[in-house]
């Protein structure tokens, strides 16, 4: 059952990657369709750590005591000050992990 | 054929901040395995064949909790539909390349992948540059399950020890560069409070309907604004 699941899983995650790659898929984008998917990256990462940060136990949580907000607005201040994605990811860890 | 390497090369290392981030994801999704009763073979190939951290873990907790198949597959499929629009923005770029290019790009197209491939625009698209991103960041994330399974239990309650920073962490040091207009900006912050909202009502489907919205009113500001991008 285990391998089943594990197999039926990788299917399903290789055809949401693959399926738009394919092209005998018949899809023409129109030039609007393009420009709304240039903000997918930025919508979905945001999308995907906006809870993680700001929602504890299905609760805002906009609070200093709260970590992951304080590491988050650093990890803001440094890539937009830095602009180098190593030492923001490094050091806002760093923080999180030994100070906060 | 000396430029693919240059360009293999370049890939692995605008993917390496990211790949760091990504070992104690690999390690919990190791040892979590481990510790929901996969063997050390099923732990591995999991992160082999599917190679997607958050359905993994979360398909692993519902494993545990002895949720049925269909059940898995259907969240599966919703936590994964994120990448559909990863496949959507890049058809123009991997749909014309030769089949082993496309399902080699398909099958290591993560969150991270498209980042790093779409913020590389000064250069165009780089077949060589992503296969180079994608398969440095898939051996990191094999290597670091391997290191949770070979320690497996040893690893106490590591779900609780705030490893989802390191998430938040990579990913916002890949958005605060993208946004570059104050459409992007429009566009992360509607995501931002949507995917909030969504959270708090516990809409399954939060994800994705939040980044839709997102999209879409980016777009809209940049059209009544009359923006170039």
């Amino acid at each position: 059952m285990i391998w089943l699941t594990l197999v039926l899983m990788a299917m399903i995650v290789f055809i949401s990657r693959y399926l738009f790659l394919e092209p005998k898929l018949p899809l023409r984008l129109h030039k609007n369709t393009l420009q709304f998917l240039s903000y997918a990256a930025p919508a979905v990462l945001t999308a995907i750590i906006a809870p993680l940060v700001l929602v504890k136990d299905e609760a805002l949580y906009l609070s200093i005591n709260n970590n992951y907000l304080v590491g988050a607005v650093i990890a803001c201040l440094l890539a937009h000050f830095t602009r180098n994605t190593l030492l923001t990811v490094l050091l806002s860890m760093g923080i999180f992990f030994f100070i906060l | 054929m000396q430029s693919h390497h240059k360009s293999l090369w370049q890939g692995l290392v605008a993917t390496l901040p990211l790949s760091i981030a990504v070992i104690p994801w690999g390690i919990l999704a190791g040892s979590y395995a481990i510790d929901v009763g996969l063997t050390g073979l099923q732990s591995q190939i999991m992160s082999i064949i599917i190679f997607a951290g958050a359905a993994q873990l979360v398909a692993l907790g519902m494993i545990k909790a002895g949720i049925g198949l269909t059940s898995i597959l259907l969240t599966t499929l919703l936590i994964t539909s994120r990448h559909l629009l990863y496949g959507m923005t890049l058809r123009k770029d991997i749909s014309p390349l030769p089949l082993k290019w496309r399902l080699s790009l398909g099958f290591l197209l993560t969150d991270e992948l498209f980042a790093i491939v779409t913020t590389n625009k000064q250069h165009k698209f780089d077949r060589w540059y992503a296969l180079g991103g994608g398969l440095s960041f898939y051996i990191f994330w094999n290597i670091a399950a391997l290191v949770g399974i070979v320690a497996g239990k040893s690893i106490p309650n590591m779900e609780h020890m705030g490893l989802d920073f390191a998430i938040a962490a990579t990913f916002i040091a890949l958005i605060i560069p993208m946004v570059k207009a104050k459409s992007i900006l429009v566009c992360v912050l509607v995501s931002m409070v949507s995917a909030v909202i969504c959270s708090l009502y516990q809409i399954d489907i939060g994800l994705i309907i939040s980044a839709l919205i997102g999209m879409a009113s980016g777009t809209l500001y940049a059209k009544v604004t009359g923006e170039a991008l």
